[in-house]
């Protein structure tokens, strides 16, 4: 069913020319009233920092809010391969429309053209503003940028600072956050997490926080509330996320109203390093460059024992070059993870745990040298050691796919407004761009485009042409969200029970990727369902988090970060299920070829599923915005 | 836990409720530590056992655990991060001791650091250096092409060089004076390599050595520990640039008294 | 202009900067101490007659002494107040703190202590030989102070030229750190000239030290 509610609000007019008249259809705030708005940021991350430095400079006043004692420590800065951008300054026929292109199909149509376009229009905004910052991108002898092909992709586009482009870009973001503390206009509240949103004659109108370190709850009140709270992939307890990377902010203010788009859309990473044993905290992303040169196998027998040198050549199973032999290796993120998880399930699985397979270097070593594959990786390879103890020059290394990002988040239009009017939802923590699947170094450029040039415009216009009354703290609305917060706290601390935030953690995360994770179907989904209301009621009743003695307690943070993640799972699970078609991320194994290709369904999916919270016992509401392709043929990916 | 599970590590950590209580040290026996767990997932383990006991689990910082967020800091038998070559706590792992070891962890020391609980210390004093001028003033909107301004690849190379900085804090930590000249010094040049960078170096410097005085950081007394225990093996040379950009902004910067103008 | 003197001269690295400074201009200043001191192996003569044409400078030889000891009152009295300063701003002590050994040497950790040495050595040096026992000699007609004599008999004294080479060796210790790092301080850093630079350093800090340590001992071999 399709609903009003929905509305998208994509400008009318050709792709190319919609952000341009949206630009001037939209209403502007003068000068000397931004002041008089002030603005509440959740998260300083790409999205989060480019958003309040921007807005500041602007002139609205901006109360910017982060979970680390800084704001320079955001996860963005984990990211390692680049940003994209349609520069075309290698002149090797990129455009806009490529990149509009590119980012559609990688997304396997399940994404918002209009968005996208605009995503690819800004791209180059983005790389010259964050030249002018300092940011010491990767350079020919010349002088000039330097590009790489990034993620299979058939141009060079990627712009990077040696593997650490995401750092130096949330640098970037949070120097003209730290310019604009210091000119006063934007307020830093750091060790701080959003504890609930709170709404005021259907505006969101502030927020209640937690003070981490000394446990005080907070009331915030402003003009408009942004989330760049990014993703929820640490419901897998495993994740390549950072530890304290969690859904909370967004998933209550599902609750207060906006709506959550395509949860169960999450991308796995094909390689990262594998787990080592229960007591893992995080998995850690290996580059995909690593696929240029590296050689993907697994025994042919099961439960081989011997060591990987010892296997001959003809008794190893070069399973991607066979199955794919024209992409081979370069096989894209999810078809590779899926495929190294069928070779697990087999029983082919290698190291202590059986969960991983081999990267194997030796055939690349002896082709171009030590010297050069070093040169090429060598950082990579240092890791890689320092992590797991083993030399990948010697022996091959073991790599398993590992949850990486989250392309569903909390539904926006075209705006970034939420359902929830002032509410507006940025960066990962929304679903607009990457559609049911995200391409390699996409996500840094949709982080700043939405925060240093789209939320800008967006923002002044709703100002511009909505009505907003003077609101104080004291307002019933804040009482209200502080007791439902104090109340849940009550509860957590008092149930004294047996088992500890983690353990409840763990066991959720093993439901997840069993059965939401690489491969769905819908006996694996349902049990999943019952399994986490189970798993819920047992939290709810036998959770044990040390007395709040008034100081720093984060295993009471923790709790109420895992308490939404036992409600998250259920509704990604759901989603999941009802989405019958596989795409992108999402893959149903009741939808494949006898191949065991995804099979999308754009008759009955070709759309964004956006489901509303409607109430603690009730069954939430499914509702869709179509998605209309009109300058794109839909077409089946094929990487045979 | 896999089989390997099997060392034993004595730790002597410092618990301390707040910056206004006395800390002391508490010993604690970890068993069934695996060479393969990091130095951190071995606190995850003891905090969840900890838990289990109904005690107070030790509250120290981490988040990314990759090595990249400088969120993550202790003093691990007396060195900063424990003091393997360019690696964050976060990046070492158990397989670097041995069973049956006894190891000693504090917090970061420094007056500049006050104590918030057990091995959490709040740096907030690094967001005050850059907040006096560790940035350029590009304001969102009114840059020029990317390539319009040529940075030649060694310069470039060298800026990242400075850029990879992950605001630890372990130079001040593992600084016998409590300097955070290192830090200061990486953002200073770095920007004063760039063209970008160039044209507010000596405002830069000048504001943003006077309030890292202020903070109550040491003096660099070229002792160059900061450089041993970077994880991000960040060179005093950046440093020596600093110096420089200070000393020619005194002898040079000089900003006439005008009035505004209409 | 004026606050932009005293921003320097109240600022870490400004008073850092002054610091090397005038530890390099003590540095030059050693070294003619040392070339002068040499002649003590010359013979009396030569020794005697040097420092008769020093004394004789006359209001020259003021300037030069109020040179040098506004140098070293500059060089201590910032030395210390930053030492203090240092003090505090490291805060709590560790209970454990070990060097990493690629930062910290031995040299460089001790510069509070072998500038109190110094300090101790200069005043016993005024002392024992600018304000100690008077002798004079006739050196071709003009009555001179037999300084050489002075010399000779205080390192006729074991202890005496114990406590000079020990002190030395701080002294060698100091200047081996401080030479270097006043070209870190000053900004000079480079990739293939630093290394030199320390070289260079030591290599004085050898020269010079070593140089007065050897003299005194010959002296006492000589003179016991």
């Amino acid at each position: 069913m399709s609903t009003n509610i929905l509305d998208s609000k994509i400008p009318s007019g050709p792709l190319s020319e919609k952000w341009d008249k949206h630009r001037f259809d939209m209403k502007l705030v003068n000068p000397a009233n931004k002041r008089k708005f002030t603005v509440i940021v959740v998260g300083t991350g790409l999205a989060g920092g480019a958003a309040a430095a921007t807005l500041a400079e602007l002139g609205y006043n901006v109360h910017a809010f982060c979970i680390q004692d800084s704001p320079r420590r955001a996860h963005s800065i984990a990211a390692q391969g680049g940003i994209n951008a349609a520069k075309n300054y290698q002149n090797d026929g990129d455009s806009i429309k490529r990149l509009f292109y590119d980012t559609v199909k990688g997304g396997d149509y399940r994404s918002r053209e209009a968005n996208v376009y605009r995503l690819a229009q800004v791209s180059n905004n983005i790389i010259d503003q964050m030249v002018a910052q300092g940011v010491p991108f990767a350079r020919e002898y010349g002088g000039y940028l330097d590009n790489r092909s990034f993620g299979g992709a058939q141009v060079s586009r990627t712009f990077y600072a040696r593997g650490q482009t995401g750092q130096q870009l949330l640098l970037g973001a949070y120097s003209g956050m730290m310019k604009m503390v210091n000119k006063g206009k934007i307020k830093m509240f750091n060790r701080r997490e959003m504890m609930d949103l709170v709404v005021v004659n259907n505006q969101a109108r502030g927020i209640i926080t937690r003070n981490l370190i000394n446990g005080e709850l907070e009331r915030h009140v402003a003009d408009a509330v942004l989330l760049c709270t990014g993703g929820y992939g640490n419901v897998f307890f495993l994740s390549t996320n950072a530890m304290a990377s969690n859904v909370t902010a967004a998933w209550r203010s599902h609750k207060r109203g906006a709506y959550m788009a395509n949860p169960c859309f999450t991308q796995i990473h094909p390689t990262c390093i594998p787990v080592h044993g229960d007591y893992q905290s995080k998995l850690t992303l290996m580059s995909e460059s690593l696929r240029n040169d590296g050689r993907v196998w697994v025994p042919k027998k099961q439960n081989d024992t011997r060591k990987p040198n010892d296997i001959p050549e003809d008794e190893r199973d070069y399973y991607l070059e066979r199955v794919y032999p024209s992409f081979g290796n370069l096989a894209p993120r999810d078809v590779s993870s899926r495929q190294a998880k069928y070779r697990c399930d087999e029983g082919l699985g290698v190291g202590a745990t059986k969960l991983a397979v081999y990267l194997d270097f030796r055939d690349a070593i002896k082709r171009d040298g030590e010297s050069t594959i070093a040169g090429r990786y060598g950082n990579l390879f240092e890791m890689y050691e320092r992590i797991v103890g083993d030399n990948p020059y010697k022996t091959p290394m073991m790599i398993y796919p590992a949850v990486h990002y989250t392309m569903g988040g909390l539904w926006v239009d075209y705006n970034l407004q939420s359902t929830i009017p002032g509410l507006h939802v940025l960066g990962e923590a929304n679903f607009s761009d990457h559609g049911a699947n995200r391409l390699g170094a996409s996500a840094l450029m949709q982080g700043l485009a939405d925060g240093y040039f789209v939320i800008p415009y967006t923002l002044g216009h709703y100002f511009g042409s909505n009505k907003i009354d003077k609101v104080t703290t004291d307002h019933e609305a804040f009482k209200e969200a502080e007791n439902r917060v104090k109340m849940a706290d009550t509860k957590l601390l008092n149930m004294k029970g047996s088992r500890s935030v983690d353990d409840f953690h763990k066991d959720l995360g093993h439901i997840m990727w069993d059965h939401v994770g690489m491969a769905r179907n819908e006996k694996g989904l349902k049990g999943a369902i019952a399994d986490i209301r189970k798993l819920r009621e047992q939290f709810w009743q036998d959770l044990k988090v040390p007395a709040d003695n008034g100081n720093y307690n984060f295993e009471l943070h923790k709790a109420n970060r895992v308490a939404d993640f036992l409600e998250l799972g259920e509704l990604m699970a759901l989603d999941a299920l009802e989405r019958k078609e596989s795409c992108g991320g999402h893959f149903r194994e009741e939808f494949q070829t006898q191949d065991g290709e995804a099979v999308r369904n754009d008759e009955q999916f070709c759309h964004v599923a956006a489901w509303e919270f409607a109430g603690e016992k009730a069954s939430p509401i499914r509702h869709t915005e179509e998605l209309k392709y009109e300058n794109v043929h839909l077409s089946t990916r094929s990487y045979k | 836990m896999s089989d390997n599970a099997n060392m034993t590590i004595y730790l002597k950590v410092w618990r301390q409720t707040s910056a206004a209580s006395e800390g002391k040290f508490v010993d604690y026996k970890v068993d069934h530590v695996s060479p393969d767990m990091s130095f951190l997932e071995m606190f995850d383990v003891l905090n969840n056992e900890l838990v289990h006991k109904g005690e107070d689990p030790i509250a120290f910082d981490h988040d990314c655990r990759e090595g990249i967020c400088g969120m993550c800091s202790m003093m691990i038998n007396g060195k900063a991060h424990g003091g393997q070559k360019g690696t964050t706590t976060c990046q070492l792992h158990m397989r670097k001791f041995k069973s049956g070891d006894s190891i000693v962890v504090e917090p970061w020391r420094a007056k500049a650091f006050p104590l918030v609980k057990d091995l959490v210390v709040d740096r907030s004093a690094f967001d005050k250096i850059i907040q006096a001028g560790g940035y350029t003033t590009a304001q969102t909107g009114n840059a020029p092409d990317a390539n319009a301004n040529l940075i030649p690849k060694t310069i470039a190379d060298e800026a990242m060089d400075a850029a990879a900085c992950i605001g630890c804090g372990a130079c001040v930590a593992s600084c016998p004076n409590g300097s955070a000249m290192l830090f200061m010094g990486a953002k200073i040049s770095q920007l004063a390599l760039l063209p970008q960078g160039q044209p507010e170096a000596p405002k830069r410097a000048l504001e943003m050595v006077k309030t890292h005085d202020e903070l109550l950081f040491g003096n660099c007394t070229n002792h160059a520990e900061c450089e041993a225990t970077c994880p991000k093996e960040i060179s005093i040379e950046h440093i020596a640039r600093m110096n420089r950009e200070y000393t020619k902004a005194t002898f040079t910067y000089y900003e006439k008294e005008r009035s505004a103008g209409a | 202009m004026s606050a932009a003197v005293s921003r320097y001269f109240s600022s870490s690295i400004g008073r850092k900067q002054l610091i090397a400074l005038s530890g390099l201009l003590l540095c030059g200043f050693l070294v003619t101490h040392l070339l002068g001191n040499f002649l003590l192996l010359v013979g009396a003569e030569a020794f005697n007659l040097y420092a008769h044409k020093l004394i004789s400078m006359g209001p020259l030889l003021y300037v030069a002494e109020a040179g040098l000891a506004g140098l070293f009152v500059l060089h201590l009295g910032l030395a210390i107040k930053l030492t203090i300063e240092n003090k505090v701003a490291r805060g709590q002590k560790y209970y454990v703190k070990n060097r990493t050994g690629r930062g910290e040497t031995i040299m460089s950790a001790s510069m509070p202590y072998t500038g109190l040495i110094l300090l101790a050595f200069l005043i016993s040096h005024l002392i024992h030989f600018k304000f100690g026992p008077h002798y004079s000699t006739d050196i071709n007609g003009v009555i001179v102070r037999d300084l050489y004599k002075t010399v000779v008999e205080f390192f006729r004294s074991p202890l005496n030229t114990a406590w000079y080479v020990i002190s030395m060796a701080a002294a060698a210790l100091h200047t081996s750190h401080g030479f270097s790092s006043a070209f870190q301080s000053f900004g000079f850093n480079h990739g293939t000239w630093t290394p030199k630079v320390k070289l260079l350093g030591v290599v004085y800090a050898i020269f010079v030290a070593g140089g007065f340590a050897l003299i005194s001992v010959l002296l006492h071999v000589k003179g016991a």
